[in-house]
Order: C-alpha cells, then structure tokens, then sequence
C-alpha cells in the first residue's frame, strides 16, 4: 500500500511516498533557508507564498523518484497542525482537493505525533513502550508513547521551545539563522563552563522553560559587550553545555521515574552534535537503548507524516473534507 | 495617560499583566514593546489569567506568529518577532482576526505600523530582575488597573 505524506507546517514543502509503512520510496524536502536566512527567521508571508509554488513541484517530484502516480496512491496524509496557520493551509488544501478529485481517504496528521512516530522508520525501530524528546524550533516536549494513538505528555515548554532559544541566542550574538548548527559548530571552540549559565530544572515538573536562560545570556552579553568577539565561543558553548544539561536531566528522570526502557530523539535540536553524544552517554550508564534517527527522519519531513497517517488508516481512522489547519494543536489531539 | 510600574520578579510582572487584563475586553488590541528577555510573554501570562486563559497555554508565539486562545472572549497571542517589514504584515491577515471579537495582545508591535492599540505597554530591564514597565493608555481605565493593582 502506498501513501503520500504531505508537510507545510513551517519553512519547508515537503512530500514523501512510503510503501507498506515501512519503505520510504521518497522524501523530498525543499529547503527554504535560503530564502530565510537573509531575514533572521522565518518569514510567514514568504513561506506560504513559497509554499504555494513548491507544493506541485514536491509532489510530482516525490511521485516520481517512487516510480508511482497518483492513481496509485491508496491514502493522503497531511499535517494540519500546529505550525504557521498560512503554511498549513496551503498543504491542507492541497491535500483535500487530490483526495476529493481523485477518491483518495484523506488522514490529518498532527506534526508532533509524526515526529513520536518517526522512529519507528528507523531501523532497528523501538518496541512500544518508549520515551520521545522533541526538541525543535517550535516544540520541546518529553512524551510517553505506549503505542498508536497512545500518548502522554509528560511535560513540554512553558515559554521557548529549545531550538527558539537557540535562534535567539544566536541573533543576540550576532550570528546566522538556524542558530543551532551555527552555535553547535562555535561550541566546539569554546569552554562550555565559562559561564555558569541557569539551569532551569523546575523540579518536580517534568516541563521546560528556557525563556530565563535567554535573560541570562542575554544579561552576560550585555556585561561583556566590549570583548564580544572574543567571548563569543565561550558564551555559545556554556550556553549550549545548558540547554543540554537540562534536556538529558529531565529524559533521565522520567526514563526512571517512568521505568522505560527506551528513548528516542526527534525534532531538527535532535541534529546538535553535543545533545546526540550526551543522550548516547545517558543510555549507557543506565543500560537503555537510545534512539537517534538519522537526520533527515529528526527534522521536519513528510516520511513521518505518511507513515502516521498510514497507522491511522490501518485503524480506520480517516478525516473528513472539511479538515481545517489549526495553528495550537496539543499531542493526541 | 500613563502608569509606571517597577516589578522585582516574573511573578510581579504576570501581576501587572494581570491587572491590564481586568480592564480589557473586545475588540482591544494591546502593544507590549521590548527587548529579548524583557518579560513580554510573561506578562501576557498574567493577561490570559484575568481573561481566564490557562497561562499554561501561553508560550512563546514566535513560532506560531499567532495563537488563539479561549477564554472571557476569544483571545490571541500574537509574536512578529521574525517578520521583517511592513507589507509582510498586510500578507498574515490579522483583520481577519482583529474583526472586533477578541482581546489581542501583540509582541514586537513595530511591525503595525498602522494600527491602533488600546493601550501600549513598555518593558524594560532595569536590572538582572527588575523591570519598568509603563502603560499608556486612556485615563478612566488607567484608574481602574490602578485599583486592580492594589487587589492583586
């Protein structure tokens, strides 16, 4: 059985064909930062309008490195949630208007539980149960995932999702957007414990909040800012050193608090050079098995897109016409 | 008029907020200025409690540009930190949000540059902890976060 998988939720178009839930016969992703980085972020307007004219290309070029045509395609999988509400309108009807034109069940996907179940594409993949960190850009959540559709959000964000912290950061230290790959590659060339940067723990909550940590640095910038440019790799890796202390501390107590046995990583924080080695690091002192997904599955793709909606059509679980992209949309909704 | 307040904590700031949320009701948009880091987000906290928003549901917009919440009234949370310039603004669409049903609050407002707020509020960082914040806005209701302020 072949679905076609379709994201906009955020900068890039992308498109996959995967066969049977298992072979992805194509995951196109077309890279916006181009585009992006000349503005220091995302540009909402830009985006859609981009979206627009990448969504056709996308596809077709999906179709066709999966050797397949639309006739062939068995179920539609679309995100419709959360991300930039102009960007998800775009894929979204898209999407409706190929599964009503051409009879196709049509099944919307919320992109954090794409991201949950990108692992399974993974090979080996994790047995349920499991414990999924996404970190990105616009989400940081810890969830326990005991099966399809089985979900519980241990704790996620009370204000910057960990890769915002990281574009911010980035900005504040007058560097390129995505700030993660940037200040990751400054990291190495610095002293992570320069600075004793705040480690908001929240105890007792399994949530995040890295909105304090950013007053924190951007406080230490200010108190340095005659010799900037020589501090800037050691603010980068001490920095960093927190972010990620902060990430493996929290997986660490919900994987015994929860009495799991596995993790896994997802979400474009899950590229950072330092958060893979530390996650490494944790699973063998506590003799778990950690799963770091090869990049492309981490960061936004339609692979994880199709194979959920996949899950939910083996499920019977299809989505009406009138599917309308939501901007807010929480995990297992 | 305006109204100068000096906060020592994140949790003296959402006060604040707070008390600018008891007076709100549609269609007011208000302004929040201010660096990174300054508090704005969590001063829409304090905000969404008065309008009976879960401050739980707040985060940091800056991904999602605008996010709906539900509470008294429809309310939105909007963040055009990563917006550029002005006719990026006219492309999102707001007046279809801003259509005179909901409470909206806007960080990083110098993008609008045409529109019209009910009250603008600045937050600066005085020091580590501590913020000035001033509200601007019409006098009879400045009285009235005043007294809020000394509920709260």
């Amino acid at each position: 059985m072949l679905v076609l998988g379709i994201d906009t939720s955020c900068d890039d178009t992308s498109a996959s064909v995967l066969k049977d839930g298992r072979v992805i016969l194509s995951n196109i992703v077309s890279s916006q930062s181009e585009i992006h980085s000349k503005y220091g972020g995302i540009v909402p307007e830009l985006a859609s309008r981009r979206h627009i004219e990448m969504i056709w290309p996308v596809v077709s070029e999906a179709l066709e490195q999966a050797e397949t045509a639309l006739d062939e395609i068995e179920g539609i999988a679309v995100c419709y949630g959360p991300g930039l509400i102009g960007s998800l309108l775009v894929g979204c009807c898209f999407a409706k208007a190929i599964a009503y034109a051409k009879g196709i069940p049509l099944i919307g996907v919320n992109h954090l539980e794409g991201h949950l179940l990108s692992v399974l594409l993974n090979s080996p993949a994790p047995d349920f149960p499991f414990l999924s960190l996404i970190v990105s850009g616009g989400h940081t959540s810890l969830v326990r995932v005991d099966g399809v559709g089985r979900y519980k959000e241990l704790g996620r964000t009370r204000d910057d999702a960990a890769g915002e912290a990281y574009d911010k950061v980035a900005k504040l230290l007058g560097l390129d957007y995505p700030g993660g790959p940037v200040i990751d590659r400054l990291a190495k060339e610095g002293n992570p414990e320069a600075v004793n940067f705040p480690r908001p723990y929240l105890h007792g909550s399994y949530d995040f909040s890295f909105s304090g940590l950013k007053t924190a640095v951007r406080n230490h910038i200010q108190s340095v800012k005659d010799r900037l440019e020589e501090e800037r790799e050691n603010i980068a890796a001490s920095f960093q050193r927190a972010v990620i202390d902060v990430l493996v501390k929290k997986t660490e107590i919900a994987v015994k608090k929860e009495k799991i046995k596995r993790v896994a990583l997802s979400g474009g924080v899950a590229a950072n050079s330092e958060l893979r080695e530390r996650m490494k690091e944790m699973g063998e002192s506590l003799g778990i098995e950690v799963y770091l997904p090869p990049l492309q599955l981490c960061t936004d793709n339609a692979a994880m897109i199709a194979l959920t909606g996949y899950l939910h059509l083996m499920r019977k679980e299809t989505s009406d016409l009138d599917l309308t992209a939501k901007a807010v949309l929480p995990i297992g909704t | 008029m305006c109204i100068e307040i000096e906060t020592r904590s994140e949790e003296e700031t959402k006060r604040v907020g707070e008390a600018l949320g008891q007076v709100l009701q549609p269609p007011d948009l208000v302004c929040i200025y201010g660096d990174l880091g300054a508090g704005k987000t969590v001063f829409i906290k304090g905000i969404a409690r008065a309008l009976d928003v879960d401050e739980r549901e707040i985060t940091s917009a800056s991904f999602v540009i605008i996010a709906e919440h539900e509470g008294k009234y429809p309310f939105y949370h909007i963040d055009l930190y990563r917006l550029s310039d002005e006719t990026d603004v006219s492309q999102l669409g707001l007046e279809d949000y801003l259509d005179g049903c909901a409470v909206a609050a806007v960080e990083w407002p110098e993008f609008l540059k045409d529109w019209t707020c009910s009250f603008e509020v600045t937050i600066q960082i005085t020091e580590n902890d501590k913020r000035k914040i001033t509200i601007v806005g019409d006098q009879q209701r400045i009285e009235e976060i005043k007294r809020w302020l000394m509920e709260i």
